[in-house]
């Protein structure tokens, strides 16, 4: 629980940093950009914070590289 | 912010961070397990490969002296396919700056700090990496001016006073291991320290305000940053032993732990630390620039800011998630990893140099007819 209130108040003083300037200068790209990469990142770190194990982005590149890594130990080896 | 320059003195201060980089801490190990006492042979090989993969870094960079990477990429592979080759590259640049925030967590908790959550040395990495991003490569440039002395000195320290260690039978049979064994043993230090100098092609022909002379700059970086890298392998085979430096995790750590200056000072393993840290810091910065700056261009942004403080925040949530231990860290980076860096490190540049041939052939035959 204390977790996830620290992740909100740091999102809030990213947001407070970041977000006056883009809207003076309204640059909708960036703030959509901007919003999204946030909210993936709240999103993840609230999972870690309640300790939800979630799939590991290592793992997944393992699988994707799988045919090609193996062969590389084979023929070096 | 996208149109700063720093000059080739600064760009080879930071070649030279970037090649040290990880090396220093992980690589005598990685050479000394499958070379034994002949590991500083195969660092010196593996520097001499590095020069080379540079040099094709070089010529890539030489086609367009104003474009980055991303940009080069879409340049020579058309907008659609360069699109998605330059988010594999900014995905490889942002993951290992996560990886390195891992490896610099781990490398203090298990030294320096046990009792500290790693999420807390992670979160005060990646405050000071945004930090650096978010000021701009002219400062962080300048930073890494300074900061070079510190390493030198410090470095040229720990030569002189861990020399007397040396023992010579600890090298002895040279050569013993064969051609074949060393040149296996420096491929992996090559994908840590030369391949994934692809990052700095975001950096290397675009922000340069004299990007001829940056070409010699990124040849003697990455030189002085393997001979540095040669220098300590050496001095781990010789005054640790084959043995002993392939069973360490950290085996520069535990060559730091031998000095012994007339039986007064000794263990200043702790002062000596701010070799890893700063070198570590640095190379973590560059990929994190190249992953902010690449994801910027590839959007389309004028400027990358906006995006640090939200990735910097996914990279420690990434840094802590992705390894589960020391183990899976290494048997993930000397397999995943290394064809990871492979693919983006040598096969992209060889696609583009094909492609680029092969158009500009196609150009000239229009041309003539």
């Amino acid at each position: 629980m204390l977790n996830s209130l620290g992740i909100l108040l740091i999102a809030s003083v990213i947001v407070w940093i970041e977000v006056p300037p883009l809207l003076k200068k309204k640059q909708k790209k960036e703030i959509i950009v901007f919003s999204i990469l946030l909210a993936i990142g709240i999103g993840m770190s609230m999972t870690m914070g309640f300790g939800i194990s979630i799939p590991n982005p290592a793992e997944f590149l393992s699988f994707l590289l799988k045919p090609f890594s193996e062969g590389l130990t084979k023929y070096i080896n | 912010m996208m149109d700063e320059k720093i000059n080739s003195y600064q760009f080879l201060v930071l070649v030279i961070f970037f090649t040290i980089g990880t090396s220093i801490l992980i690589i005598p190990s990685d050479l000394a397990s499958q070379a034994k006492q002949d590991a500083w042979l195969g660092a010196i090989v593996g520097t001499g490969i590095g020069l080379l993969i540079i040099w094709l870094y070089c010529t890539i960079a030489h086609w367009f002296p104003h474009l980055t990477f991303v940009q080069i990429n879409e340049k020579i592979l058309g907008k659609w396919i360069g699109k998605t080759v330059s988010v594999l590259f900014v995905f490889m640049a942002f993951f290992y700056s996560a990886a390195l925030m891992y490896q610099s967590g781990s490398f203090l908790k298990t030294h320096a700090l046990p009792n500290t959550p790693m999420a807390a040395l992670n979160i005060l990495l990646a405050v000071i990496v945004v930090m650096g991003v978010r000021l701009g490569l002219e400062t962080l440039a300048r930073s890494a001016e300074i900061l070079i002395l510190v390493f030198l000195v410090l470095f040229i320290f720990l030569v002189v006073f861990v020399s007397p260690e040396i023992k010579i039978v600890n090298i002895q049979p040279i050569f013993e291991a064969g051609t074949k064994t060393i040149l296996r043993s420096s491929l992996f230090y090559v994908g840590v320290s030369s391949l994934n100098s692809i990052v700095l092609l975001m950096i290397f022909p675009a922000s340069l305000n004299k990007s001829k002379q940056g070409k010699t700059s990124f040849m003697m970086g990455n030189l002085i940053g393997g001979i540095i890298i040669i220098i300590l392998t050496f001095l781990c085979i010789s005054v640790i032993g084959a043995d002993d430096t392939a069973r360490q995790v950290y085996p520069g750590f535990e060559l730091v732990k031998r000095i012994n200056i007339g039986e007064f000072i000794q263990r200043i393993e702790g002062i000596m630390a701010a070799l890893w840290v700063i070198t570590l810091y640095f190379k973590t910065t560059l990929y994190f620039y190249a992953s902010v700056s690449g994801l910027a261009q590839i959007i389309n942004m004028k400027d990358y800011g906006p995006l640090t403080l939200p990735l910097g925040m996914i990279a420690v949530f990434l840094s802590l998630l992705i390894y589960p231990n020391i183990i899976y860290q290494q048997q993930w980076d000397a397999t995943t990893g290394f064809s990871y860096t492979l693919t983006i490190g040598l096969f992209l540049p060889i696609i583009l140099t094909i492609v680029y041939a092969f158009r500009k052939k196609l150009r000239k035959k229009k041309r003539d007819s």
